[in-house]
Order: C-alpha cells, then structure tokens, then sequence
C-alpha cells in the first residue's frame, strides 16, 4: 500500500509542479506585484500596501470594464444557449448525415481566432463583405453599415462573432446531456398525446436542467475570459465601447505600462472569478440532490 | 420515433439555417482566397468564384513572412500536445485508480486551473521566463500552452479511462500485473481514441493562442501563425486576397488532423464535460 501510495504521486506530480510553476506561482506574484508600484516589465517597485486596489476601486475605468464585462457574459450566455440548445436538438435527431454534422459543428471553434477575426472582419466589412448586400436585399438595412463604427453596434457583432465560435461547443455538451434523457420518455408521451411544444417543456427541459447549470458556470468563465477576439476586432473601442477586463488588464500592463495596477485588476477579477465558481457549483450540488 | 411531416420540414428549415451559418463564412474565405482582388471587393459578391488566381498564395508563401509563422506554429502545437500528453495520461491514471492523501483536493483545484483568467498569469510569466532566458523563444509557448490544456485534458482521459469495464482490470491484476503495466500495455491502447480527442484539444490550444505569444515572442522569425498573421492585417492596407489565402491555410493543419482522429473528439469533449 505505502508503495502505491508513492507510485500514485510519482505519477501526478509532474503534472502538478507543472501546473504550481506555470499558474499557481505566478499567481502569487501577481498579487505580490498588486502589492507594489512597479510600472515596467523588470524595473524594481516599492511596496505601496493596498494603495493600488483603492485608486482602482475608486476610479471610472475598472467599473466600466466590469459592467462590460457583465454585459458582455449575459448576451454570449443568451445568444449561445439558444443557438445551442437548438443545434443540441437537432444533432439529437436521426437525419442522413447526422454522424457527419456531429463532429463537423465544432469546426468554427478548432480554428484559430485570428482566422475567426479575419472571416467575419471581411463579411462585415463595407467593401467586398457580403453581410451588408444581404441584409439591404432583405429590405433590413436601408444602405451599408460600419458594424465596428459605433459602441453599441461593435458590442453586439462581437458578441455574434464570439458565439458563432463557441456555440457548437456547448451544443456538443448540451448534446450529451439530450443522448442521457430515455427514448421512452418520449415515447409515453406521445402515446398520452403530448405535441412537440409540450415534450419540450415537459422532458427534455426538466432534464436538461442539471446540464445546463453546468454549461452556464462552464460557459461564463470562457466568455469572461475572451480576449483576442475582441482585441484583434475592436481593440477595445470604439470609444472604450468594447473595453472588457481581460482587455483593460491587457492595455493598462502592455499599453499603458502600468504593471502593478494591471496586477491589481487581474487579481480581483480572479478573486471575483473563483468566488462565482465556487457559489455556483455550490448551488448546482445542493439542486442536484 | 418517428416525426410528423411539420417537424420534419422544421428540422429541415434548422439543419439549413445552420449549414449555412457554419458552412457559408468558410465557403466563402475558401472562394474568396482564389477570386481576382477586384472580384473579392465588387460591390456584388459572388456565391462563386467568377475568376481564378494563384496570385495570393503565391504572394504570401513568396512575399511575406507566413511560412516561417506556419513552421513555428506546428512546431510549438506539436511539442505541447506530446508534452501534454506524457504529463496527462499519469495524472489522469492517478486520479482515476490510486488512491493517496488530498486527492480530492488536488483534483478539484485542477478543475479550477480549468476556469483560471489566463491574461493574469501573464504579467507575472513574463517576468519568469526574464529571469530564465525563454522570453523570445519557442519553449515558453510551448510550456504556457501545456499548462492551460493540462487540466481540461486530465478531465477528459479521465472519462475515457472510467469508461473501461472494470473486469479487463481486474483479469490484469489477478495475472499479477503491476500498475504500471496495466497503464501501459492495457489502458493506454484501450481509450486510444481518448487520447487523440486530448491530442487535438492540446494541438488546437497551441494552434490558436493569440495573448501570450504576441507578449513572449518578441522577434518576427519566432512569431507564431496567430501574432504573424494578425501583423499581417494591418502591416498590408487591407489586401484582402491575401488575408483570405492567409485564413485559409491556417485552417488546413487541425481541419486534417480533426479527420484524420477527430472521430473520438467529440465524444471526449462531450463526456468529459458533463460527468
């Protein structure tokens, strides 16, 4: 037993000094640097206790990104939970084909996002892009639009961009979820005369529930964690219009060169972030029971 | 089950609408990449290419600096799905199998690293890798990309592993096998397709990581496909040809390593998440 005992850390410790090396150190001197004055990568800082959190916690700029934020995790939450949810059902189907769509969905998320960006950079654009001539020949648009122009438009065609590329993804562990509800559930039902509409809300949503929390903790750490997409997009504009916290932390460090209070930022949004993973997984448990 | 003719014609519409949401951008970058410039800018766009040029594929293998970008990606993308692999499948066995103090523990702050606001470490990693001399080379992409597949991957081997009948393990145990022997003539091969589905999890992490290496990689020959070919964008006035050829070479490598063994892909992903 005390062998195997070893033999058992022997296996999993590479993999955990790796990650205490790669992630959890690092994470201890983001909070010492949060701690510090340092503005450049290298130069030395003095300790400056909590004075980083007060001047951030009290300024515009943090709050901002954090109502972005928000804003920004419900619209990916809503638009990809019904996008989703629909694909899930229809993959949940016998089709022709059906074999093929099942692995295929995931190809909008397997390649990179500076592929993703410039896809949908060219369709939205005014020149060449087909967007704008379909949506004028649909009688929605009266003549061509600049999608990255404005705050609002910008933040909803991100949100759109952002989507596409992760709701196959979460169809697919949606999708998992359906597989497990029984056929005969289905089957009495209809037996009982129940139509589709009443087979949903009946079964398959009940069902789905405890699936779906899941998706919606998993779901709101990657969408808050987004990055590239909106920077290679939108740069965080126009005017600050798209300037979540991963991308106020990214500009004030490597733009701004004010790395203490990038730290600072990070730091509380990974307090913030653990915190909702814990309560949530915490509610999740007690309804499972 | 059987369906009504409605439903039907409703699966149909869906099955349409997200064909073509999925399909049409990519058929779209594909056409376009091969169209002459000024039939990629009309004002008409065409379902299909009207015209046929080499002409962007030729500029950006011969003009620009995308080979170099495409070599250091598979290069970096290759490494960490190897190294992620070797330190995955231990740990994975581990958690599943043995039996040791704070197990749970370990395991669950693993499952944390998962959801771990990456741009927070980066700060910090810079300053490491500073003090190692890896800021500008190729192993500290791989060493950031290893460690955020790491932990969604021990979770998904995870599953394959508890999806083998108990009884195949136990036979091994009565014939005397040792641990260690089981993991590597018996599980390894048996959730082999578990293994490819975290291969190409760990491969597309690397394939697509943009944040760290536009901050650890400071030269252009180091550059990766994502940070090079974002350059790319705004070095050329929006010369859209090229942009198109450029997308659609980096869509190649994970589009035929996903249909070489992306079959156990999908479940993985799937299987992994919901238990």
């Amino acid at each position: 037993m005390q062998q195997s005992k070893a033999l058992a850390f022997a296996l999993v410790a590479p993999a955990l000094l790796f990650l205490g090396a790669t992630l959890g150190w690092p994470l201890v001197q983001a909070i010492q640097l949060s701690l510090q004055d340092v503005r450049v990568i290298g130069s030395p800082g003095s300790f400056v206790g909590l004075d980083n959190y007060a001047r951030i916690l009290s300024g515009p700029a943090f709050w901002n990104a954090t109502g972005l934020s928000i804003v920004w995790v419900v619209a990916n939450a809503i638009v990809q939970t019904i996008l989703a949810l629909v694909a899930a059902i229809i993959l949940n189907e016998k089709f022709p084909g059906v074999r093929i769509a099942r692995s295929w969905i995931i190809l909008t998320w397997i390649v990179p996002t500076v592929v993703v960006v410039v896809i949908w950079r060219w369709l939205f654009s005014t020149s060449g892009g087909m967007i704008n001539p379909l949506l004028i020949q649909m009688g929605i648009l009266e003549r061509p639009v600049g999608f990255f122009a404005t705050p609002w438009t910008a933040m909803a065609t991100l949100v759109f961009i952002n989507s596409w590329r992760w709701f196959p993804f979460i169809a697919l562990m949606m999708l998992a979820g359906l597989t497990r509800i029984p056929d005969d559930l289905y089957e009495a039902a209809r037996l009982d005369g129940a139509n589709a509409w009443m087979r949903f809300c009946r079964i398959t949503w009940p069902l789905l529930a405890p699936t779906l929390g899941v998706l919606a903790v998993i779901g709101t750490l990657l969408s808050f964690n987004v990055f590239d997409i909106i920077w290679l997009l939108t740069s965080g504009g126009p005017a600050g219009g798209s300037r979540t916290l991963p991308v106020l932390i990214y500009e004030t460090a490597f733009k701004g060169y004010r790395l203490s209070e990038a730290a600072t930022i990070s730091v509380m949004t990974t307090i913030f972030l653990m915190a909702f993973a814990v309560i949530a997984t915490r509610a999740l448990d007690r309804t499972d029971r | 089950m059987r369906r009504s003719l409605s439903l039907n014609a409703l699966l149909g519409a869906s099955l349409a609408f997200f064909t073509a949401l999925i399909g049409l951008p990519f058929w779209w970058v594909v056409s376009g990449s091969i169209k002459l410039p000024q039939e990629i800018i009309s004002r008409l766009p065409t379902m299909f290419p009207q015209s046929f040029t080499p002409q962007h594929y030729q500029k950006l293998f011969q003009a620009s600096d995308y080979p170099v970008y495409l070599i250091n990606s598979l290069i970096v993308a290759t490494s960490t799905t190897l190294v992620t692999l070797v330190l995955a499948i231990p740990a994975a066995y581990a958690f599943f199998r043995l039996t040791f103090p704070a197990r749970g523990v370990l395991y669950r702050s693993i499952l944390l690293a998962y959801a771990f606001p990456s741009i927070v470490v980066l700060i910090p990693l810079f300053g490491l890798f500073a003090k190692v001399g890896l800021v500008d080379r190729l192993p500290s992409l791989i060493i950031v990309n290893v460690a955020f597949a790491l932990p969604f991957s021990i979770w998904m081997l995870r599953s394959f592993l508890a999806g083998v009948p108990k009884e195949i393990e136990e036979a091994a145990v009565i014939d005397g096998a040792s641990t260690l022997k089981i993991l590597r003539r018996i599980m390894i091969p048996l959730i082999a397709p578990g293994i490819a589905a975290v291969g190409i999890y760990a491969f597309v992490t690397a394939w697509t990581e943009y944040v760290f290496a536009s901050v650890l990689i400071l030269s252009d020959a180091k550059r990766t496909l994502p940070v090079g070919f974002s350059g790319i964008i705004g070095q050329y006035q929006i010369d859209w040809g090229l942009l198109l050829a450029g997308a659609t070479v980096a869509i190649v490598p994970v589009v035929a390593l996903f249909a070489l063994i992306g079959r156990g892909f999908v479940s993985g992903l799937t299987e992994g998440a919901v238990k």
